[in-house]
């Protein structure tokens, strides 16, 4: 590189001082790191101009050479800072830009939407799950059952003026539509000795059909028998249901009731947790129209001729049985207020009731 | 059943606090569930009992007469234009101004054609009473003037509706009530007072015989001559209405009234149609009778008759026949006082379709030791009502007299099935109070039973009971909490892994009948042709069209479900259901199989955001049962087509089986021409798939540490017949059998014909390679992909793009 302070070592000074300075203006233009970098190249490089000028060292004489090293590096060191300075306000202005981006966070987001559980579903795995922690198995059986498993093991013959209360559903070959889940009770006590512990959910079929009934419907019960189980242990274990399904500050009330399959029997009521039973609220409460009470089941002690029916030694064990209607215990759980949505299948009443 | 607490206040003394709702608490706690208390007579306030001073004519008109009439110390003169005002002395109902009428109606004193008039005598209609509107109500001389007509004819009650569970025979009455009342309160019952009447001596006369005595354990005949047959009066005829039965003359009203209060059923005959003597027989082959509802039944001869020298004279325990009935020119009865045995009568009532409040309680079992008060007690009463007399001579078969009953019940059994530490003492108390016997037996009692109580036969009974007096209500206690914990298997846990599955791909979980309509398995079937689908079981007694055969496919279900959302206007519907289907067994065996299925039914648009999405196809299909079978844990499902199941479109639709065969479900378009017979409109894609398969074919989940080394992807693009599936295609490449290919998948599945050749596809296929010990070099790389491409063209014919 030639020019008219070649030759003289003050001359080179100057060169080396005006190089830094040509750079920074050529620096101010370039947006993009490779640019840069090639521009630094053009400067410092094998090729640059810095190693061009200091070509011309050995024309000066050695006890200058000093004054013009250092020139020499000064300029080195101010388009090294130049660089440095220019990438890192690059770095700057882009991260500026990245972060000045911003979304419509209302728009919904992108996708098919998780599906759903039926009430029906979800009421049942929640009262499974209950049970599962008591130390309860979870049995099932065919919806097609043998009147024998339907009845007459269950202390109710033909002709029993019981067998009114459920107008039973029949198909061909003498087998019928089980009217309650409890045959599932006398399949498993015919399955293996005790103690047994049983929930048994399901399907069940009556012949009615009306605003309040369905002829299919779904129903938990449960089976517990063994050497001293008592009527006591029965309703204890009735009241720590209800209270981890309602809340609780839950309670119980059983009434006499009948039953074929269970000596002594009773109804089940658990006090209303919407107004917990309790006046004011309890006068113009919908849920339990003012009787503080809900109606959530039936219950009782194993009538030892089922237990005879079954090949149990009724002198050796007791039990107790208890059962629910599941759609009764979902409309109570979610406000649910008409017995034939569960049955419509409308999606707008369904998408209601998140998997989960 | 409907319960005057009127009527109950007659038979039981109940302490002064217990009204209405008390009563129906303590009812209800002891296991007589009062479903409702309906207050009565409440809309008539103000009527009074007047007596007739006097009658003279209207000036103005014809027909309205001038009553003069006295009520305490009031006198008035009241205009009436009824036909039947009743000479001087006799008692009518006056409604003066101010009294209430029902509908809220007011009385005041208004001028009726120029005489003003305070208030009306009214009759019943106008009091609500009951629909007889001819003439004004004319009270008994009993009534005093000036009492409040409401009280006297007993229109002010309370009616209670009492769910009565059918082991408790004894509670269908007034008295059985009254008795738990009494055992409640701790007071006693009061029988009902049998009227005073005349007696004679002969004159009727008639013979009984039981032919059948394990039909008929007990026949009674009472004889009641010189009747009269009229009306009620009102106060009896408001209690039988207040019950839910209809007055009909004074002699069966005396039979249906003493029924209601003792829940004795009777029957009044008309003595002067009988011929012979009464026999109770089954019927004979062939036998026809027609009974008082004027329908003429044929019988057979498990039906059990009271029959006279002429034949069948009354269905026993169900319902008299028309040639014997009670009609207006009755002046002479015999009145029947029975038990028959339960089934028999359950079993005719049943098959004749003729429930009555008769055969409701000979099915349930009536008290054969309480036939003879309840005869002596109507007998009288319908004399008393319709002027007649007694004959004496009452003719008592008794042929099976009920065995006395009694029931040991020891503390420690009493102690184990209660959970409750009773003393002796209180278990001799409780049931004291509920009539039985006890007497002293080992660690503990041998209890009599009264024979109205059926239900009581072992020791059980006797525990609920002693419960039922009031444990029941008691609050649990806390050291009898069971939990116990242990790990349990859930057989229902297949099903609801299948639930969650689907729910988590989009689906909405829909709960259908599993029963559908034969037309809805016909048009899956093929019209039957696939019988395993076709020929579901069938229901015997179906309530109606919809219910008449077991689903053999969850498809009926979902396609009705789906109709239905589409015609509300939801548009996107991904509905599934879980649950058993019913099919015949394949060996013939009577049980048929049940098993769990899962299945979905998907219409609408892909989800597309903030647009419309695209029209949904079979691979949106595929993703949702890629996605339960990656969740049940298999891994390498084939899916062979075409589908077999014929609802399906034969050229968009496959089965698909596990890796060692299993047939695990069915997926596809649905066919257009079952779309139609389903009555939808619209593109529909279903898959149904079986539970209890897919858990068996589940591998256990093993995994693998994520590969150290980098993997170098080629991808090769290519055109090939339009039939080779890409199973084929993939099987092919895999064939090269090349260790370092360790993924292939399809890019793109390219069928435009302006681009492709005729008969052609194009594909893009996108393979990785990798050492698990080295990162490749692309020579490797190149050299795998070669001969993975060379094991494809040399399978198929392919022409490389």
């Amino acid at each position: 590189m030639a020019s008219e302070g070649a030759g003289t070592a003050q001359g080179l000074v100057l060169l080396f001082e005006s190089l830094a300075s040509v750079f920074s203006t050529e620096i101010a233009t370039l947006q993009t790191e490779p640019e840069i970098r090639l521009a630094q190249a053009r400067y410092l490089g094998k090729k640059g101009k810095a190693t061009e000028l200091m070509k011309q060292l050995g024309r000066i004489p050695p006890g200058d050479r000093p004054a013009v090293g250092a020139a020499a590096n000064r300029a080195r060191e101010s388009i090294e800072k130049l660089v440095e300075e220019r990438l890192a306000g690059l770095a700057e202005a882009s991260l500026a830009g990245e972060l000045a981006r911003s979304v419509d966070v209302t728009l919904p987001g992108r996708g098919r939407r998780a599906g759903t559980i039926h009430p029906l579903s979800r009421v049942r795995m929640e009262i499974e799950q209950i049970f599962l922690g008591m130390g309860y198995e979870v049995r099932t059986g065919p919806l097609i059952e043998t009147e024998w498993n339907n009845f007459d093991a269950l202390n109710t013959p033909a002709d029993h003026p019981a067998r009114d209360m459920q107008d039973t559903f029949f198909v061909e070959g003498g087998l019928i539509l089980r009217s309650h889940t409890s045959p599932v009770q006398i399949r498993t006590m015919l399955a293996g000795p005790p103690p047994v512990k049983i929930i048994a959910p399901g399907n069940v079929f009556r012949r009615d059909d009306d605003a309040t009934h369905t002829p299919m419907f779904p129903q938990c019960e449960g089976l517990h028998v063994d050497k001293n189980v008592s009527f006591e242990d029965l309703k204890a274990t009735l009241i720590t249901f209800v209270q981890r399904f309602f809340g609780p500050q839950t309670d119980i009330r059983l009434r006499p009731s009948f039953f074929p399959f269970t000596e002594p029997s009773a109804e089940v009521d658990a006090s209303c947790f919407l107004c917990q039973g309790k006046p004011p609220a309890r006068a113009t409460c919908r849920l339990c129209k003012g009787t503080g009470w809900l109606e959530i089941g039936g219950s009782g002690m194993v009538h030892p001729n089922v237990l005879a029916a079954v090949g149990y030694d009724k002198y050796d064990v007791t039990g107790f049985a208890f059962g629910m209607g599941l759609s009764r215990m979902a409309m109570l759980k979610y406000g649910v207020t008409d017995l034939r949505l569960f049955y419509e299948n409308d999606l707008r009443f369904l998408q209601q009731f998140p998997a989960g | 059943m409907k319960i005057s607490l009127n009527w109950l206040r007659e038979l039981v003394e109940l302490p002064s606090e217990v009204d209405a709702e008390r009563a129906a608490a303590a009812l209800t706690g002891q296991g007589l569930e009062v479903e409702g208390i309906e207050p009565k007579g409440r809309e008539i306030s103000g009527l009074v009992v007047a007596e007739v001073l006097g009658i003279r004519p209207h000036p103005g008109a014809d027909k309205l007469r001038i009553v003069r009439v006295r009520a305490g110390k009031r006198e008035e003169d009241v205009v009436c234009g009824a036909p039947n005002v009743p000479p001087p002395g006799n008692r009518v109902c006056w409604a003066p101004p101010g009294a209430r009428l029902p509908g809220g109606r007011t009385l005041d004193a208004r001028e009726v054609r120029g005489v003003l008039s305070p208030g009306m005598l009214c009759s019943e209609s106008e009091m609500g009473l009951s629909e007889a509107a001819e003439g004004i109500l004319i009270l008994p001389p009993t009534a005093g003037p000036g009492d409040d007509v409401a009280r006297v004819v007993g229109a002010v009650d309370d009616v209670f509706e009492v769910n009565v569970t059918p082991n408790r025979p004894d509670a269908l009455s007034h008295l059985g009530i009254a008795r738990e009342l009494a055992a409640h309160f701790g007071t006693r019952v009061r029988l009902p007072e049998v009227d005073q009447v005349p007696e004679v001596d002969g004159g009727l006369a008639m013979d009984v015989d039981i032919a059948d005595a394990q039909g008929c354990p007990r026949y009674t005949a009472r004889f009641i001559t010189g009747l009269t047959l009229a009306p009620s009066p009102i106060s009896l005829r408001l209690r039988l209405a207040y019950c839910g039965m209809r007055a009909i003359s004074n002699v069966v009203d005396a039979t249906n009234y003493v029924l209601l209060e003792t829940g004795h059923p009777l029957h009044a005959f008309d003595f002067d149609k009988l011929q012979g003597r009464i026999v109770v027989r089954r019927a004979r082959e062939g036998e026809r009778m027609t009974t008082l509802d004027g329908q003429e039944r044929a019988l057979i001869p498990e039906d059990l008759l009271i029959t006279d020298a002429r034949g069948p004279v009354a269905i026993a325990g169900i319902m008299g026949g028309a040639t014997s009935e009670v009609s207006a020119a009755t002046r002479n009865v015999l009145l029947e006082a029975a038990t028959f045995e339960p089934r028999s009568i359950r079993r005719t009532a049943k098959r004749l379709g003729i429930p009555s409040e008769a055969s409701y309680r000979y099915e349930r079992g009536v008290d054969a030791n309480g036939i003879p008060f309840a005869s002596l007690r109507a007998a009288s009463l319908m004399a008393k009502l319709g002027g007649g007399s007694l004959v004496r001579g009452t003719v008592d078969r008794f042929p099976r007299p009920p065995a006395k009953v009694t029931v040991p019940l020891s503390l420690t059994k009493l102690r184990r099935v209660s959970g409750v530490d009773y003393d002796i003492t209180f278990a001799i108390q409780q049931l004291t109070r509920l009539g039985m016997g006890c007497k002293p037996q080992g660690d503990g009692l041998l209890v009599t039973v009264p024979s109205y109580r059926p239900d009581i036969s072992i020791a059980e009974d006797l525990v609920e009971e002693i419960l039922r007096m009031g444990e029941y209500g008691k609050p649990a206690r806390k050291d009898r909490i069971a939990s116990n914990a242990t790990e349990l298997a859930n057989p229902e846990g297949s099903a609801d892994r299948a639930r969650r599955l689907l729910a988590g791909a989009g689906l909405s979980e829909i709960v259908t009948w599993a029963f559908v309509p034969k037309a809805a398995l016909a048009a899956i079937s093929g019209d039957g042709k696939n019988a395993t689908l076709g020929q579901g079981i069938t229901l015997r007694n179906p309530i109606s069209a919809d219910y008449e055969v077991m689903r053999t496919s969850l498809l009926p279900g979902l396609a009705e479900a789906l109709k239905r959302n589409l015609s509300r206007g939801v548009a996107d519907a991904w509905l599934f259901e879980v649950g058993p289907v019913v099919r015949r067994s394949p060996g013939g065996d009577a049980t048929p199989v049940e098993n769990n299925h899962a299945a979905g039914l998907l219409a609408g648009r892909r989800s597309g955001w903030l647009k419309p999405g695209e029209p949904l196809d079979f691979y949106d299909l595929k993703s949702v049962v890629e996605d339960v079978l990656r969740g049940f844990g298999i891994a390498d499902a084939r899916f062979v087509s075409p589908g077999t199941e014929p609802f399906l479109h034969p050229g968009v639709s496959a089965r698909f089986l596990s890796p060692l065969g299993a047939a695990l479900g069915c997926l596809g378009e649905l066919d257009p021409r079952v779309l139609r017979k389903l009555g939808i409109e619209t593109a529909a894609f279903y898959f149904e798939l079986q539970v209890a398969a897919l858990a068996g074919a589940a591998a256990p989940l093993r995994t693998a540490a994520p590969p150290r080394f980098p993997a170098v992807s080629r991808d090769v693009s290519f055109w090939i017949d339009l039939a080779t599936e890409a199973a084929a295609q993939r099987a092919a490449f895999l064939s090269a059998a090349e260790p370092l290919l360790c993924d292939l998948g399809v890019l793109e599945d390219f069928r435009d014909p302006k681009y492709v050749p005729a008969g052609k596809k194009g594909v893009l296929w996108s393979m990785t390679y990798r050492a698990p010990d080295r990162t490749l070099t692309d020579a490797e790389a190149d050299d795998a992909h070669r001969r993975v491409v060379s094991a494809l063209s040399s399978t198929f014919p392919i022409q490389i793009r």
